[in-house]
């Protein structure tokens, strides 16, 4: 298919669809309505599905319904959407259903601004819900990034029965890339019979299937949450993703930036690299789980003298560069986070002063 | 070609057709040129990427730039600034409204019928065919019929900008451009500009094309790119 220029939002929604996902139930909130504009106009078309909840928090359980009955589900949302979502989404992730939530991330707390920002990190990584409840989570860095994420997060989610998130900051929402889109995926669930309350028809076991997240006796409830568990170390396993960006080169500085802050970072290490110092980046793309490895890896490397971490919050993503790099070297914080997202020249300052 | 634009003249479009690049650099081209020039920016949908962002260059270049109050630039509120109905009711050699995307972008406009009443103006539609929405004869109509209803004025005249931004190719400029005079002959309104990069000028020659040329130099931009210089 050939290149189409989109806004990330529209992107967004655009995956979805190619994914197989016809059903969208969300409600408004900028940075990332377009992607409510953009499947008002093209679900209808491909026979899906686009409600406008009365709230964030009704949307949640309007995801959860539609997942429990085997469909696949989608909303997008921007953070304050978010936190009204959390509880729908441990619900989801008690009941063991497969959902995509997407957060354009704008500036906080509270109502904050419509600006870009990462400042959910931590509530995306380690508190989305109460209890012991966490989930996938993928930050892309660019408009293609985010179609391929959309896409995969969905088989992701039904692989392990738990929700995914798609945190991008306000830039990825708004920012407009040229495009292209994989073929479209198979449109069911594939494991859903065994799972799903979607009725007895095609079903092989004569078992009925129950979806819950209330276990009054403490066993089952511990046991239920072995199995969370469980999944979360598998995650830890197979779902780290993450990629470099001149580390071939004897650097003295690592930086380990994501989303569209990586894209700044790299602007900056070239101009750096062509004032003769040498800077390494890891960008994760997969934020839960962590690629602590790749990070403790290139935090070892001789020549490396220092590791920053690079984000628009006020150093939330410290603590996991930390506990990746170990103790071996010290690990500092640079960013900003009211809307104005750093520039190459304040990342080149920040990075210099390092090695001072 | 000379660009034969005076008066009002108003951008429309869907999102993302490149109506704010099209006015900050049709503005900066006329102030070239010796034009009294200013530009509005009504963008209250769009949350990022407008033409208030451009404001700095725009206004080294002698340009008046007509915006909300300082403290308001960043709110996600429609603040339409009584200064824009005083530009229409003396619009000078040439002034540019630079209007937010789709139906609901043009909705402003039709709160100016008063301001606009017995003027004549240009009210130009951008087309980005490399855009979902846009990329169908009838997809542009349908967007023109939305547009011209919420904002009960009339389109009439179009501007081709058929761009990837940094991707696109020479084709991509002489597909588009015959794309859009397709519109135009579908339409019957006029072809007024094609939009082509400047860095992508050298590679097409202008002399095929029926209406002038807009260079356009990208300002808005994202944090880890630099706009270009006018």
């Amino acid at each position: 298919m050939a290149k189409v220029l989109m806004k990330g939002n529209e992107a967004i929604g655009e995956a979805a669809i190619r994914a197989g996902c016809l059903n969208y139930f969300a409600y408004p909130i900028t940075p990332q309505s377009e992607v409510a504009e953009y499947l008002s106009r093209r679900l209808e078309d491909v026979g899906g599905v686009f409600l406008q909840g009365e709230s964030d928090v009704a949307v949640s359980y309007m995801i959860l319904g539609a997942a429990a009955a085997g469909a696949r589900v989608f909303t997008t949302s921007s953070s304050p959407g978010i936190s009204l979502m959390s509880e729908g989404i441990s619900y989801i992730v008690g009941d063991q259903c497969p959902a995509v939530f997407v957060n354009i991330m704008r500036g906080g707390p509270g109502l904050g601004g419509i600006l870009p920002s990462q400042a959910d990190y931590l509530q995306a990584t380690k508190g989305i819900g109460h209890g012991d409840c966490r989930m996938l989570v993928m930050a892309p860095a660019s408009v293609q990034d985010a179609v391929e994420m959309v896409m995969l997060a969905f088989p992701l989610a039904e692989k392990y029965r738990n929700p995914v998130m798609i945190l991008g900051d306000g830039l990825i929402g708004q920012m407009m890339e040229p495009v292209e889109f994989p073929d479209h995926l198979k449109t069911e669930p594939s494991n859903k019979d065994d799972w799903a309350t979607n009725g007895m028809d095609t079903r092989k076991s004569n078992s009925r299937n129950l979806i819950r997240s209330l276990f009054l006796e403490p066993e089952q409830l511990n046991q239920n949450n072995l199995i969370l568990r469980a999944k979360y170390e598998q995650m830890k396993k197979e779902e780290i993703r993450y990629d470099a960006y001149n580390t071939d080169t004897d650097y003295k500085v690592l930086i380990v930036s994501y989303g569209t802050m990586s894209r700044v970072c790299r602007t900056a290490i070239d101009q750096l690299k062509a004032e003769g110092l040498e800077v390494g980046m890891i960008r994760p793309q997969s934020l839960f789980p962590f690629p602590e490895k790749a990070i403790e890896d290139a935090a070892t490397k001789k020549s490396c003298k220092s590791v920053t971490s690079i984000e628009m919050s006020m150093g939330q993503m410290v603590e996991d560069v930390e506990r990746s790099v170990k103790g071996k070297l010290p690990v500092s914080w640079y960013g900003k986070c009211g809307g104005d997202v750093p520039t190459p020249e304040e990342v080149i300052e920040a990075v210099k002063k390092l090695v001072e | 070609m000379e660009i034969k634009l005076e008066g009002i003249v108003i951008i429309v479009g869907n999102y993302g057709s490149g109506k704010s690049e099209v006015s900050i650099n049709l503005a900066a081209k006329k102030k070239h040129e010796g034009a009294d020039v200013r530009i509005a920016d009504l963008d209250l949908v769009n949350p990022y990427f407008r033409t208030r962002e451009a404001r700095g260059a725009l206004t080294k270049l002698g340009i008046d730039v007509v915006l909300p109050p300082q403290r308001y630039l960043q709110a996600d509120l429609p603040i339409l600034d009584p200064a824009v109905a005083g530009m229409i009711r003396s619009p000078g050699q040439l002034s540019l409204i630079d209007a937010g995307g789709d139906d609901v972008g043009a909705t402003v406009l039709a709160s100016l019928a008063e301001s606009f009443k017995d003027r004549s103006y240009s009210m130009l539609q951008v087309v980005n065919p490399l855009r979902p929405f846009t990329d169908s004869i009838d997809g542009c109509l349908k967007i023109r019929r939305e547009i011209e209803t919420a904002s009960k004025m009339t389109i009439n005249g179009l501007i081709a900008n058929p761009n990837l931004i940094e991707e696109t190719t020479p084709e991509d400029i002489i597909n588009g451009y015959n794309f859009v005079e397709k519109l135009s002959w579908a339409s019957g309104l006029p072809l007024k500009l094609l939009a082509i990069s400047s860095g992508l000028l050298p590679k097409v020659n202008s002399k095929q094309f029926s209406c002038p040329v807009l260079p356009i130099k990208r300002q808005l931009v994202p944090p880890w790119k630099k706009a270009e210089k006018f």
